[in-house]
């Protein structure tokens, strides 16, 4: 079980990064939703030890992870937004060196744990060929395989289908869903199907602060009956914007749909519209900007 | 489109590493060799150091060196897509191929020519420095920077960047590049070599040596200083030429470039593809051993696996990326080539021991690790962030130190591994050369383990400025600062190894005595530095940056948290083990020793010249009979110094005052007695005293004079480690112990600019020819002709050693203790040695012959005893009696290469003529030569002694020259003379461009090397040619009758110049020795043409065109024709004179022909076909271009 208890981090230039973030996050994969610079990284980062908060805590099974970065991550496996790879170095050697640096310090139980993960991030057959000539896919399910040695407790994985195809994303999700629910995984990601797919819970972090957390199919339950959609015409969408409060549009065949939230039917061609977890993200969001632009005005 | 491939590579070859690296490289290696001795490119030389002749050496050389950089550049061009897979993006754009490859070319060109812009920058920026004595400069002219660079480097670098461009097309690959580059610098020394020597092909040479270097050569060899320092080569001409035909290969190697380079991505060849079929097939076999549950991680007992895991990846990264294969290409390129060619005398090799070799590995190759550390150590902190991959190993449970100690041990196992590749190299050269005594132990201890340590400590630093610096760039300009502050405080005299970081005692080598002058010195300074550097380590470890947003202050923060970690006790002992050896070493350095830095020296010695210079020339007993006592303890490198002397006053008046001086630093005075005399002034810091006699001291009158001195280093000194009383290998004269009378000019500074700097006259030139007062004094130090009893104890595996007949030698105790005693007036300049010899002796005519020799130096001993016994007969038949029954050769320690002659006593360093290896007959047989001309001065020094005024060496120096080839003539024979004329004539003819002061006739030569010794010695084997062996030689002897044992007045040149005068038997030869000994006479003596046409008799008629010419030149080298008319040789042959199979049998003709100035022709009959035609073909004249006097005749 992680913990963390008004997590709040400015950097030096003044940008607010987190702002009071409390969280309980337990066992299963936890999915961290949010828009590009919402502080997602920042506080994967933060989890991962690599920077330090202004303030709050993070406790993770018992240990200040503040105080005893160390002995987090004797039981962390940390995937990066963005790693780059040694030149010249194969992703076998590479797999090993990491092994080594994790803690596995017998040959035989290297070569298992590497052969292992290669073999199950189906990275076998291009053991011996150079990272830095991987597609994005590979990398990623490399990277998976490095977060995997030593059996982490707590698993971080940070915005990982970014720029995968759908093939390459799929089978890359299969994996995360593999790893099993006796660890805790935060997959911190902006794509809300990511989570609607395998998350049990999740949290939405926007401009720093957590919006909203809980079981997707509560979120989405909670939005039943206050989703309503339209199909217009898209020289229509500027007057829609002003009318109504509008979460989100999708074009389908030519056509513009768009979603908005009431609590009462608006008529005026609305039909109620089944939410998902989608409109769930768009209207806390929406919210967000609202209540931004009237604190604006 | 062209240009925009070309700004897009060069901007991207910016920010290629091996851009910044062999930039920094080039700029250091050449402002070392501009500003410091330490670092040599070429052949240095006398001409300033900016002027457009270095210009042109550094830069050409440099070229050649650099196609190591640009292989780099362009062969990445051709590789760096194929690697990156990003070269079918780009080769689907609508790009043509010639834009794409040509602009990429282009951009890659540019940046080397950018990169080599360093080079002259660096020339320029080195002629600034204020240390440099502004004698060794010339005006820095732009137009001599832009000729070297844009006509002799850039044509160089477009031709190697083209050729290995080519080569990268076909290969594909960096390594079939490099393969390519070594194939090309093989060939090229291939074709030096075969050229070099034959004057055939000079001009052939000049025109197809690509980089330049042998047109420049062939334009400018008979240059004289002055030219060279004023006169950049004429470029329209050889060098044109030159030019455009490499630029025309340069052409030819880009089409096929483009001709070869296939757009489309070219399919593997099928061989390539059943290599990986099969690789693939291999790996396909194997089967991943899968378990259930994945091993848990042993934190605790990963530590000693982590540490190795990750020392061996950070220098795997080092070794295979590309700038450290072109660091350690270039680094040993140049060594190897050191090791070949360096190590000569007269041309001829030495055998490459490995103290020796040592030495030129530290001069050509120890820059290439101080540029890894420098480099990498930039490289190391700031890798993982620049890969991306710190997060990734930043988030892993290894402890903080496992980023620091294997990166630093990283640094610690790439520099012994570039060090030990180094010495591999060196190994092989040996072989290579024919030497198997391989001496891995020293190899080890006196350059492998020093140097890592001391290159570690300047990784560290690297590593600490790095883990400081907001990104590597900036820490980057930071070492350089410490670099160049480092060169700048040294040459500043600034330079106590205890606040130079990194910086040791210097440990000059030896077989015989190891590394013992001071080895424990450098090696406290090793651990002191080294302590602190653990100490940089410790804190570079604390400021490390792990994580993403870590601050410097944040990590200042942990600093008191963590002084109670371990780091913090390895940084308290580190502390303390700093602190210690510093106090240790300041002890030693500045209490026990005295630390005097240079400048303060020099101050010193000014003092001394002011206060003291003008006693010079005031009349002064002189010493009749000396009897020593002197105690050598090798191991405590102590000296006691006993003496008794009686002096006469030989002045032809009362003396009033006796001056007592010791010159040497080293020397601590006891006592002086002076008969009859109270001390009036003592001047304790210069040691000097001025006594007064209490009576004054009348004509003839015989008075005695008594000393107590000692000399002894007591642990070490920061510089100026005693290099003369040594464990194994004393070496002292009695000017380092003993007093001496009056004042003299021995050991004043001469230095030109420092003399300057101290207010003191630039020189201090001896007295004119005419001054006949000058003719009291004689030129060694006015010393005066005594008998000596001389007793010299050491250890007693020691031999000790002293001018002077042995009368006794025994080992009482742990002593050996050997007396010497003068049957014959000798100098007053005795040497004493000891050491642990092993003696080779021979007895020829009343004459005992010894060698004393370090054991495994045993090479030349027989040769010396031949030398040394054939010069006595020679000597003994023509020149009358030689003086002692004993003769003596002691080798000593190579802290300084010479061979000196004292009283039938030759001391010689190991580094000359000991190790000479003189197997192959092609090259000079120095050792016979050196030998003889020691022994020559038994008669023209030992015997005859010439005054202290201009000409005072001829006598002297020119004397044993003439007298070692008459040895050499006649153990050679006169058709093998040719080599060490040459030889002599090309020194003096290079070293006149040297000349600060003014070039002057050999009658009033003033102790002038290139005259007294190169061009002495043509000039004395032409007269004894001209004037007859037979009656040169009893004028001679009559000279040394004259003057033997004989003080004041001493021998003069003129007493010379009228015996060789009194020989002329015409005007012809009257005039030949006015112009070789009263005038500078240079000649040009040439044969133009000549055809051979066979007579119907079956005889052959060689019709021979000669051209000549005189000059006269003034001290300048201005030069003015004059009127030739002189009887010189023509020889004609059937092998070129000088090679080294050539003798008498190859001689069909030589006679004198009256030859006059200008074009003349003659006939020749001969019965066989001559190959070649000479005119003065043995080289016996100053010719100002000797390679022309012979030429191959037209058949």
């Amino acid at each position: 079980m992680l913990t963390l208890n008004g997590v709040t981090h400015v950097y030096p230039n003044g940008t607010q990064a987190l702002s009071d973030v409390t969280l309980t996050i337990p066992k299963g994969m936890f999915g961290l939703l949010g828009p590009n610079g919402a502080g997602k990284s920042t506080l994967m980062r933060t989890i991962a030890t690599l920077q330090t908060p202004t303030a709050g805590q993070i406790t993770f099974d018992g240990i200040d992870v503040l105080q005893e970065p160390e002995k987090l991550r004797e039981r962390l496996g940390y995937l990066p937004q963005d790693f780059g790879v040694y030149p010249r170095v194969n992703a076998y050697d590479m797999l090993d060196h990491m092994a080594v640096l994790k803690g596995i310090a017998s040959k035989s139980d290297r070569k298992a744990t590497v052969e292992t993960l290669l073999n199950q991030v189906n990275l076998w057959d291009v053991r011996k060929k150079a990272i830095a000539g991987f597609s994005g896919g590979m990398r990623q399910r490399f990277g998976v395989a490095q977060a995997l040695i030593g059996n982490p407790e707590l698993i971080i994985v940070d915005e990982p289908t970014a720029g995968l195809d759908p093939e390459e994303r799929n089978r890359f999700l299969n994996l995360l869903a593999e790893i099993g629910e006796n660890v805790v995984i935060i997959l911190s990601t902006h794509i809300v199907d990511d989570v609607a797919d395998l998350c049990p819970r999740m949290a939405v972090l926007a401009a720093g602060r957590l919006q909203l957390e809980g079981a997707p199919n509560d979120l989405i339950a909670g939005t039943r009956g206050r989703i309503w959609s339209k199909t217009i015409a898209r020289e229509d969408l500027p007057k829609h914007r002003e009318q109504y409060e509008v979460i989100s549009t999708r074009l389908i065949a030519g056509a513009t749909i768009i979603h908005i939230m009431s609590e009462s039917d608006p008529g005026d061609g609305f039909e109620s519209a089944s939410g998902g977890l989608e409109d769930v993200y768009f209207s806390t969001l929406s919210t967000l900007r609202r209540g931004n632009a009237q604190q604006a005005a | 489109m062209f240009l925009k491939v070309f700004a897009f590579e060069l901007r991207y070859q910016l920010r290629n590493p091996v851009f910044w690296v062999v930039s920094v490289l080039f700029f250091l290696l050449t402002f070392g060799a501009a500003t410091s001795s330490n670092i040599q490119i070429g052949g240095g030389g006398n001409v300033h150091a900016n002027s457009p002749a270095a210009l042109a050496e550094t830069l050409i050389i440099l070229t050649i060196f650099f196609m190591f950089v640009t292989t780099a550049f362009v062969a990445n061009v051709i590789v760096r897509d194929d690697e990156s897979g990003f070269g079918p993006m780009v080769r689907s754009t609508r790009i043509s191929k010639f834009d794409y490859l040509m602009g990429r070319f282009g951009g890659a060109f540019a940046i080397s020519a950018v990169a080599f812009l360093t080079v002259p920058f660096a020339v320029w920026f080195g002629s600034l420095m204020p240390w440099i004595d502004p004698e060794t400069l010339g005006p820095n002219r732009l137009s001599h920077y832009l000729y070297a660079y844009f006509l002799l480097a850039l044509p160089g670098i477009f031709l190697t960047a083209s050729l290995f461009f080519a080569v990268a097309t076909v290969t594909r690959t960096m390594m079939g590049s490099y393969i390519g580059v070594v194939v090309f610098l093989v060939l090229y020394l291939i074709f030096g070599a075969l050229t070099e020597f034959d004057p055939d092909l000079l001009l052939f040479s000049a025109y197809a040596e690509p980089f330049g270097g042998a047109a420049y050569e062939y334009l400018t060899r008979y240059w004289t200083a002055s030219e060279s320092n004023t006169q950049m080569a004429p470029f329209f001409g050889i060098l044109m030429i030159n030019r455009l035909i490499w630029f025309g290969v340069s052409l030819l190697a880009l089409a096929l470039a483009y001709h070869r380079y296939q757009f489309a991505e070219r399919g593997m060849s099928s061989r390539q593809v059943k290599k990986q079929q099969r690789s693939a097939a291999k790996l396909a076999q194997q089967a991943p051993v899968v378990v259930d549950a994945l091993p848990a991680p042993t934190a605790k007992g990963a530590a000693w696996s982590r540490l190795l895991a990750r020392t061996r990846f950070e220098m795997q990264q080092v070794f295979r990326s590309p700038a450290f294969l072109i660091l350690m290409l270039v680094g040993l390129f140049n060594s190897v080539a050191a090791l070949f060619f360096v190590n000569q005398a007269y041309g001829t090799p030495t055998y490459p021991r490995t103290f020796y070799v040592i030495d030129i590995l530290q001069g050509s190759f120890a820059i290439i690790p101080v540029i890894i550390a420098i480099f990498y150590g930039g490289e190391l902190v700031w890798r993982d962030r620049e890969r991306k991959m710190h997060e990734l190993i930043d988030a892993t449970p290894i402890p903080n130190w496992a980023f620091m100690v294997p990166k630093s041990f990283a640094v610690v196992g790439v520099l012994f591994s570039a060090l030990m590749i180094s010495v591999i190299a060196a190994i092989v050269v040996q072989t290579l050369r024919g030497y198997g005594d391989y001496e891995l132990g020293k190899y080890l201890a006196w350059y492998v383990l020093p140097l890592t340590v001391e290159f570690a400590q300047l990784g560290i630093l690297a590593v600490f400025v790095q883990a400081l610096s907001p990104n590597k760039y900036v820490g980057w300009a930071l070492m350089m600062l410490y670099l160049v502050a480092i060169i700048t405080f040294s040459a500043l005299d600034l330079d106590h190894p205890l606040y130079l970081f990194g910086q040791g005692i210097n440990v000059p080598l030896s077989d015989i005595n190891g590394t013992a002058v001071s080895s424990a010195g450098a090696w406290w300074v090793r651990l002191y530095w080294g302590a602190f550097s653990i100490v940089l380590a410790v804190a570079a470890h604390w400021l490390w940056r792990r994580g993403t947003a870590v601050t410097l202050r944040g990590s200042l923060r942990q600093v008191p948290k963590r002084l109670r970690s371990a780091s913090g006790v390895v940084l308290l002992a580190a502390t303390a083990m700093f602190v210690g050896s510093g106090f240790y070493i300041y002890q030693n350095t500045n209490v026990l020793n005295a630390y005097v830095p240079g400048d303060e020296l020099e101050e010193r010695l000014a003092e001394y010249e002011k206060k003291y210079l003008q006693y010079e020339s005031l009349k002064q007993p002189s010493f009749t009979d000396i009897t020593l006592k002197l105690d050598i303890y090798p191991d405590e490198r102590r000296f006691l110094a006993e003496g008794a002397a009686q002096m006469i006053n030989d002045t032809g008046a009362p003396v009033e005052t006796l001056h007592v001086r010791f010159d040497d630093t080293n020397v601590q005075v006891e006592s002086v007695e002076v008969q009859g005399a109270t001390l009036e002034m003592h001047d304790e810091a210069m040691k000097y005293r001025i006594y007064r006699f209490d009576a004054a001291m009348q004509p003839g009158e015989v008075r005695a004079l008594t000393f107590r001195s000692k000399r002894e280093q007591n642990g070490f000194r920061a510089t100026g480690n005693d290099t003369r009383l040594v464990h194994n290998g004393t070496f002292l004269n009695n000017g380092e112990f003993a007093p001496a009378l009056g004042m003299s000019r021995s050991g004043l500074l001469t230095d030109r600019a420092t003399r300057r700097k101290y207010d003191l006259p630039a020189e201090l030139r001896p007295p004119k020819l005419e001054d006949t007062s000058a003719r009291e004094r004689n030129y060694v130090g006015n010393l005066d002709w005594v008998m000596s009893d001389i007793t010299v104890s050491t250890a007693a595996d020691q031999t000790p050693i002293a001018p002077g007949s042995r009368v006794s030698d025994e080992v009482v105790g742990d002593r050996r203790i050997a007396r010497f005693v003068s049957q014959s007036p000798i100098l007053g300049f005795f040497s004493v040695q000891s050491a642990t010899y092993a003696v080779a002796e021979r007895s020829d005519d009343g004459v005992d012959f010894a060698v004393y020799y370090h054991e495994p130096h045993d090479y030349n001993v027989e040769a010396m005893l031949n030398a040394a016994i054939e010069s006595l007969r020679y000597f003994k038949q023509h020149f009358g009696p030689y003086q002692f029954d004993y003769a003596r050769i002691i080798e000593f320690p190579g802290y300084a290469s010479f061979a000196q002659a004292f009283a039938g006593t030759v001391p010689y360093s190991e580094r000359i003529g000991f190790i000479a290896n003189t197997t192959d007959p092609a090259d000079i047989d120095y050792v016979t030569y050196v030998t003889a001309h020691e022994f020559g001065h038994q008669y023209w020094a030992h015997q005859l002694i010439s005054a202290d005024q201009q000409g005072g060496t001829l006598l002297v120096e020119t004397m044993a020259q003439y007298s070692a080839l008459m040895v050499m003539k006649s153990l050679y024979g006169e058709d093998k003379i040719r080599r060490f004329l040459k030889y002599e004539l090309d020194r003096y003819l290079n070293s006149r461009g040297s000349e600060a002061i003014e070039e002057l006739p050999l009658n009033r030569v003033e102790d002038q090397g290139y005259i007294h010794y190169r061009k002495g010695a043509v000039v004395m084997y032409l007269l004894q040619d001209r004037l007859g062996e037979a009656r040169v030689n009893p004028m001679l002897a009559a000279l040394l009758d004259r003057y033997r044992f004989k003080s004041q007045p001493y021998a003069s040149s003129t007493d010379l110049v009228e015996g060789f005068k009194s020989l002329a038997r015409n005007e012809k030869e009257r005039q030949l020795v006015v112009d070789l000994l009263q005038k500078i006479t240079l000649y040009d003596l040439q044969v133009r043409s000549a055809s051979v046409r066979e007579t119907a008799a079956g005889d052959f008629e060689t019709t021979i065109t000669v051209e000549a010419a005189k000059f006269y030149a003034d001290g300048e080298g201005r030069e003015t024709t004059t009127e030739l008319d002189d009887d010189i040789d023509i020889g004609m042959f059937t092998a070129r004179p000088g090679l080294a199979e050539f003798d008498a049998a190859d001689v069909l003709h030589m006679q004198r022909y009256a030859i006059r100035s200008g074009s003349q022709e003659i006939v020749i009959l001969t019965d066989e076909r001559p190959d070649y035609v000479g005119i003065d073909p043995y080289n016996k004249y100053i010719d100002r271009n000797s390679d022309d006097n012979i030429l191959g005749v037209d058949q």
